[in-house]
């Protein structure tokens, strides 16, 4: 059988930084991508055409309809872009509870292809703050924080095994990089090896809106750091050009501006070591196989379906939290004896799955005065810590806080203004035009258009969410296209969540108010939500489900990311997160990624 | 003259196929409203196959003359090493059999030809044990002979294939009411910009928005969603019904505006006095998929054949400016030419 040093699986956030360390190590490594790799112009050739396309279309396409047995939402459409997974094919579950019929839910899944959610992502590449690194020691002896019950041993706050400080050179080994834009100064986050941002490009003239309210509530405008080059990247080979177009947000991009793991990672390291590298695009893996406490086989399908095997000295899974923790059970399900043990598949009080995190999210939204071209933007340009430091959290009663920044290419373009009228999440667009608000036409578009096109500003917020034991993933009898059985969520929101959000979501709303002048069409909320139906179920922060930590008996996986009962399997896409931070995680999985390649390679192979 | 082949792309070929071939389910779970036969629903986005492609070759203004239409076929998991497959079709001499290529060890034989855009096409598939229609691609034909055909069409296709001609009336009518052009300044920028030909170019042809809605339509009823058009074929059948008995002396193209605004507003509340419930018993929901429908026809791609020439976007560009008359939304910047001005972005 084939072997190679380390069999990566996934090739986004968690994988690409493990690749790309270990083959300048000189280690021969495999990635394997279940996606396609969709090309940029360069990778096409002189006259090439990128596979991905400023197209609307692309970004939601036609109308496909749920089909499959045992769900509640059978028979309701679903719009997904052109590399997001068929729901009838490979479904994500939801329910609130264990007992309850789930829903097929869109949420909750990052893009399928070369570069995961990289590609697809707005790019906001923020640092966890040292505090989101130390919730435990922050909290220890605070009380009456409002729906938080110190006594509730469901609830389980933990400090990394790892502080911000042993990160930090990560950080900055990743913003160089990954290629990315954005200003230090202004960050309650320290730069201890110096920042290596890019120069931020000038901002879309709506956002001063924004600043001016972040300045009016007493805040810190910082540039948003965005994943985006706008200079020469000289570690990828990349030429700056214009990205400031809009069709930025669940977008691949055409010309490889957006920095996502394919043309910032793995692209230059399979040029540079094609000798050590392989990416195997269209090659789903099925389950692992272990001896002992050594993962020996990785079985996988080849493009066509054919199954297939090869090995690893190490094996590391990075195909995003749910998809991660699912491959692990049913890699546990062909083995209970084995590789069940190794991973403690439903003994009492395993962890596997246990703690799945996303964001308490929000903000607020308004009309502004004048009108501005916001198809000249990319997704963000300014951001505050305000809502992340620690005074403001110890006088909101908060167990954590989060990062606070405005949106610039949202409702930017015709199609997306439309389909997302009125609609929470990706699994209602369109529900707002074409059913909730069919009074929407002929002229009153025209009113409307006039009234909100290039008028819409919003501020967003991203903040910890409680680490809560029943929120967890676990196999459902749903089967997906292998006849493999899906990955269900069980999840709903903790009561200090509301708090947290709500909180938040009044900065946002005070700087939006104090930005422009007026409360006159100011609207603000979260996802928070007592009943399925008014909530957001998942978001698209997947994180947790197998944190890491110093003992085995309350974390899956050691300091550095190994299962702790196995010799060689190593995870490292955000499932490792014990708390998910109080900002967009990206750039943490990248960084925690370096770090973990980095051990494999000096410490391991 | 031989019809242009290109090289396989293997690995683009497995980047097309695997996410909607590739499977064990036998499971019809893409057959939505049972509208695909013949166990096509058991492949998701069946409709990508054959699939097609713009092509670029160095030359913005010629480049949008040809697609790159991508044959693919699945043989079966028993099929002997042997095993070939061609294709024959309307895109060459029907008795010129094309061979595909067996994409390295795998299952997938394909074969990738330049062939014009905006043109509608037939095809099947050959083995050693006869012809057959593409198992996976929903759009057949059926000729007056009876015979039937696989079919696809490329880029900015303008050929009717769904509608018919009196259900692309009651179409133009009932999207135009939707859509935001139809107040006077609207309907005479419209008017303006449709005499401004600017090439031979597909994208550009500029026609009646209207017009280009409709043939929107036609095609995504033929494709991506075959699965609504039943809803279409019924509803534009009782809503003909429907209009002539409301207005015996008029066809529908010439009946007043106030017809199709008192039937729009029926439809909003569901109760539409004349409706033939038992054929189709939620208008609402009809009108539903038609918003969505017409709303992207009218701003999406030109290459879908909805927004003809742009002419929306430039509607929004010409409608949105500063003081100094500077557009506040520039949307050729980031679009290839010809239609934009991207110095860089090919499309």
């Amino acid at each position: 059988m084939e072997e190679f040093d380390a069999v990566i699986i996934g090739s986004g956030a968690g994988g690409a930084p493990v690749a790309w360390e270990l083959a300048r190590a000189g280690k021969t490594v495999l990635v394997l991508e279940k996606g396609p790799r969709l090309r940029t112009q360069e990778d096409n050739g002189p006259q090439g055409l990128s596979d991905f396309k400023r197209d609307e279309v692309f970004s939601a396409g036609p109308e496909k309809i749920i089909t499959l047995e045992g769900v509640a939402n059978k028979g309701r459409s679903f719009f997904t872009s052109h590399i997001e997974p068929d729901l009838n094919d490979e479904p994500h579950l939801h329910s609130q509870k264990v007992d309850e019929v789930p829903v097929v839910t869109i949420e909750g899944y990052t893009a399928q292809c070369v570069g995961g959610g990289t590609q697809l992502y707005g790019a906001v590449s923020l640092r966890f703050t040292p505090d989101d690194l130390r919730l435990r020691s922050f909290n220890a002896g605070r009380s009456g924080l409002p729906g938080l019950d110190p006594n509730d041993q469901s609830v389980s706050i933990r400090d990394w095994p790892i502080s911000y400080d042993e990160l930090e050179p990560f950080y900055g080994k990743a913003e160089r990089l990954v290629g990315i834009n954005g200003q230090a100064q202004g960050q309650l986050k320290p730069f201890t090896s110096g920042s290596f941002y890019q120069k931020p490009l000038d901002p879309n003239p709506i956002s001063k809106f924004a600043l001016d309210g972040i300045n009016a509530v007493g805040g810190t405008p910082y540039r948003t750091p965005l994943a985006v080059i706008t200079e020469d990247h000289a570690p990828s080979g990349r030429k700056a050009g214009d990205p400031k177009t809009s069709y930025v947000n669940r977008y691949g991009d055409p010309l490889g501006y957006k920095s996502n793991t394919w043309v910032s990672l793995l692209r230059p390291t399979i040029r540079e070591f094609p000798s050590k590298i392989q990416l195997r695009c269209n090659s789903v893996v099925t389950h692992l196989e272990s001896s002992g406490k050594k993962v020996t086989i990785v079985h996988y399908r080849g493009p066509d379906g054919a199954k297939k095997t090869v090995a690893g000295k190490v094996v590391v899974v990075a195909c995003s939290a749910i998809e991660t923790v699912r491959l692990l059970m049913l890699s546990a399900e062909e083995d209970r004896g084995g590789f069940g043990k190794v991973v403690k598949y439903e003994e009492g009080g395993s962890l596997l799955g246990r703690y799945f995190l996303t964001h308490c999210f929000g903000g607020a939204e308004t009309r502004v005065r004048g009108r501005f071209d916001k198809s000249i933007a990319l997704d963000s340009d300014w951001a505050t810590d305000l809502g992340a430091s620690a005074d403001f959290i110890r006088n909101n009663k908060l167990w954590a806080g989060g990062a606070i920044y405005n949106n610039t290419s949202d409702q930017a373009l015709p199609l997306s203004f439309v389909r997302t009228h009125q609609s929470a999440d990706l699994d209602t667009l369109w529900k707002g035009f074409a059913e909730n608000d069919q009074s929407l036409y002929g002229d009153r578009i025209i009113q409307w258009l006039d009234d909100d096109f290039g008028r819409r500003l919003s501020c967003s917020f991203m903040a910890n969410q409680i680490p809560w034991f029943n929120n967890h993933i676990r196999l459902s009898n749903v089967r997906d296209k292998w006849n493999r059985k899906s990955a269900q969520i069980v999840k709903m929101w903790h009561p200090h969540d509301k708090q947290v959000m709500d909180t938040l979501a009044n900065v946002c709303r005070q700087i939006l108010e104090k930005g422009t002048g007026t409360s006159a069409n100011l609207e603000f909320g979260s996802v928070y939500g007592e009943s399925r139906d008014a909530s957001v179920r998942i978001a698209n922060h997947i994180l947790g489900g197998a944190r890491f930590g110093t003992d085995p008996n309350d974390s899956v996986l050691d300091k550095f990311c190994r299962v702790w009962d196995s010799d060689n399997l190593y995870v490292t896409d955000g499932s490792f997160m014990p708390t998910s931070g109080g900002a967009n995680p990206t750039l943490t999985i990248q960084a925690n990624a370096f770090r973990i390649g980095e051990h494999l390679a000096k410490n391991v192979l | 003259m031989p019809v242009p082949t290109l090289p396989l792309d293997v690995e683009h070929l497995f980047d097309l196929c695997t996410k909607h071939l590739a499977r064990d389910s036998e499971d019809l779970r893409h057959n939505y409203l049972g509208a695909l036969p013949e166990g096509r629903g058991r492949y998701s986005e069946g409709w990508r196959f054959p699939h097609v492609e713009p092509h670029f070759n160095g030359d913005p203004m010629a480049s949008g003359a040809l697609n790159r239409v991508t044959f693919v076929y699945l043989a079966p998991r028993d099929a002997a090493d042997g095993f070939k497959v061609s294709v024959r079709g309307t895109f060459a001499p029907l008795y010129e059999f094309i061979p595909l290529q067996r994409a390295g060890d795998s299952r997938f034989f394909a074969t990738t030809l330049l062939l014009p855009s905006g043109q509608c096409f037939r095809y099947r598939y050959a083995t050693g044990g006869g012809e057959e229609l593409d198992a996976v691609n929903p759009q057949t034909t059926t000729e007056d002979n009876g015979a039937r055909w696989s079919s696809f069409f490329t880029l900015a296709a303008f050929e009717a294939i769904t509608f018919e001609r009196w259900e692309r009336v009651i179409l133009d009518r009932l999207t135009r009411h939707i859509l935001p052009f139809n107040t006077e300044d609207a309907r005479i920028f419209l008017e303006r910009l449709g005499g401004q030909q600017r090439s031979n170019h597909p994208y550009l042809a500029r026609f009646d928005i209207g017009v280009g809605v409709v043939n929107f339509l036609d095609k995504l009823l033929a494709r991506e969603e075959r699965h609504q058009l039943f809803a279409y074929k019924t509803c534009l059948s009782i809503i003909d019904q429907l209009v002539r008995q409301r207005n015996p002396y008029l066809e529908p193209r010439d009946m007043n505006e106030d017809m199709f605004v008192l039937l729009y507003d029926q439809m909003v509340s569901g109760n539409v006095p004349g409706w033939d419930y038992g054929r189709y018993d939620n208008p609402k929901y009809f009108l539903e998929i038609l918003r969505r429908h017409t709303i992207t026809a009218a701003f999406s791609h030109p290459k879908y054949g909805g927004n003809a020439g742009a002419a929306a976007w430039d509607y929004l560009s010409a409608r949105y400016r500063d003081g100094d008359g500077k557009t506040l939304f520039d949307w050729r910047r980031a679009i290839e030419p010809p239609l934009g001005n991207s110095t860089e972005y090919r499309g």
